[in-house]
């Protein structure tokens, strides 16, 4: 890579886990590519943090303008429905502004919030179950739409909630998780397990087995589907 | 390709990637269950990714952005306030602890602090030696006792310290040269010197025997004798 164009040989944001992987594979005598990364892609990430580190509210601000509705898409995963979507984005960017100086800086910004995302969505989802919250159906719940005086934007969220609920009831959280990046945002399954820590063969895996509870609804429609499930 | 070979595609294939030239594509176009099955689950991911992907979140950025802050502070001051309070705490219960050991020590809190010693005794005699250092074991659950008749010792129940002056005191006492027992048991030079004075008299004895008798023997006055 030339230094001129930007691009530099980077270490991508990894966690821990696998970090221990690349150890032991390295231990092994696996050769790894590195990955190469166009620095230039997320210098302006780069900045917002770094200032947002140093206590600048404005770059803060920034911060949140750029990745609000990337961090509330991905909570949608996670979520219940809208509602539940946007506590779980207001608490992601509160852990972000007080743990913004964690951020190393040597992978792109996206994916560091990726990663507060999921493990924010988990812990509200495994304090509100504690609660007994989560036992109750979402039809019990009582509506939230006391936000939205839109009826567009209200029908959009009703939409959006049956959606979540028809793909996702079922599925374990990392399938709907997999599921959601590859097949309904258009990520690839190397992207996917970079993000998510996973290895690709089990990226592959999970999408397999999402795609197939997700699918087996319209599927046995067909005629010749008891043939195929004997 | 046959229907059983499309469907088992189709359950576990990605609808993205199928081009109009795929088998696939060329059996769905071409058969009229699987057709409309295919339509039906593109139409469905399609619907459910558009849906998703266009949903915005209600909230205005800058009053998340300014949530966020307000909340991350209130947490840190949180944090501060909570580290104190169990400082205070800890504080508390140590000195809580700390007071109840020293005044409830003898009913089961200082109870391992307690220390049994018995004492062999030369000189002083029970009793005296439990005289001497009764002042001295005054702490709570500490006492001596005092052995049956013909055992010359003590045993004392009392805190490391106590148990510490006892000893001092007794081996002060118990050692002292001028102790009534060592002057009547010790073979010291008094004694030896009364030894050999009392020697001295009983050479003496038949001489005293003899000038007992010879006054009476010579009594002028004696009228027997005349």
């Amino acid at each position: 890579m030339s230094a001129g164009s930007g691009a530099t040989l980077v270490q991508p944001y990894i966690s821990h886990r696998m970090l221990r992987r690349r150890k032991r594979r390295r231990a092994e005598g696996v050769e790894e590519i590195a990955p190469f990364r166009d620095r230039s892609a997320y210098a302006l990430d780069v900045q917002l943090a770094s200032l947002a580190s140093a206590g600048d509210d404005a770059a803060f601000t920034s911060l949140v303008t750029r990745f609000q509705p990337a961090v509330f898409r991905w909570s949608l995963t996670f979520a219940r429905d809208p509602d539940e979507a946007e506590d779980i984005t207001q608490e992601v960017f509160v852990r972000v502004y007080r743990q913004i100086g964690n951020y190393r800086s040597d992978g792109p910004l996206e994916a560091w919030l990726y990663r507060i995302t999921r493990r924010t969505a988990t812990q509200l989802r495994r304090t509100r179950g504690r609660r007994g919250r989560l036992l109750l159906s979402s039809a019990a719940r009582p509506e939230r739409d006391v936000y939205t005086t839109d009826p567009g934007g209200r029908v959009d969220r009703q939409r959006a909630a049956d959606v979540v609920r028809a793909l996702f009831a079922e599925l374990p959280q990392r399938q709907r998780e997999i599921f959601d990046l590859i097949d309904l945002q258009g990520l690839s399954p190397a992207e996917v397990a970079e993000r998510t820590g996973m290895r690709p063969v089990s990226v592959r895996a999970n999408l397999f087995k999402a795609r197939r509870a997700i699918r087996e609804g319209l599927l046995a429609t067909h005629p010749a589907y008891s043939e195929l499930s004997t | 390709m046959n229907c059983r070979e499309c469907l088992e595609e189709l359950a576990t294939g990605s609808l993205r990637e199928l081009t109009p030239d795929s088998s696939v594509s060329r059996h769905a176009a071409a058969c009229p269950d699987c057709g409309p099955l295919l339509t039906q689950l593109r139409d469905r991911e399609y619907q459910a990714a558009t849906i998703l992907n266009n949903l915005r979140p209600l909230s205005d950025p800058i009053t998340v952005a300014g949530t966020a802050g307000t909340l991350a502070r209130r947490h840190r001051i949180g944090r501060v306030v909570v580290t104190l309070t169990a400082i205070a705490l800890g504080l508390t219960i140590w000195f809580a602890a700390d007071t109840m050991v020293s005044d409830f020590g003898g009913k089961g809190f200082n109870v391992p602090m307690l220390r049994t010693e018995t004492m062999s005794l030369s000189c002083l005699t029970p009793e005296q030696a439990g005289e001497i250092i009764s002042p001295y074991v005054r702490s709570n659950g500490s006492t001596y006792y005092v052995p049956p008749a013909g055992v010359s010792a003590i045993t004392v129940r009392a805190t490391p310290t106590e148990l510490a002056q006892v000893r001092n005191l007794l081996r002060d006492f118990d050692n002292d040269r001028n102790a009534s027992c060592h002057l009547n048991t010790g073979p010291g030079p008094d004694f030896t010197e009364l030894q050999r004075q009392l020697k001295a008299l009983e050479k003496l004895q038949p001489v005293l025997a003899g000038t007992k008798a010879s006054p009476a023997a010579t009594k002028p006055d004696n009228p027997k004798n005349k």
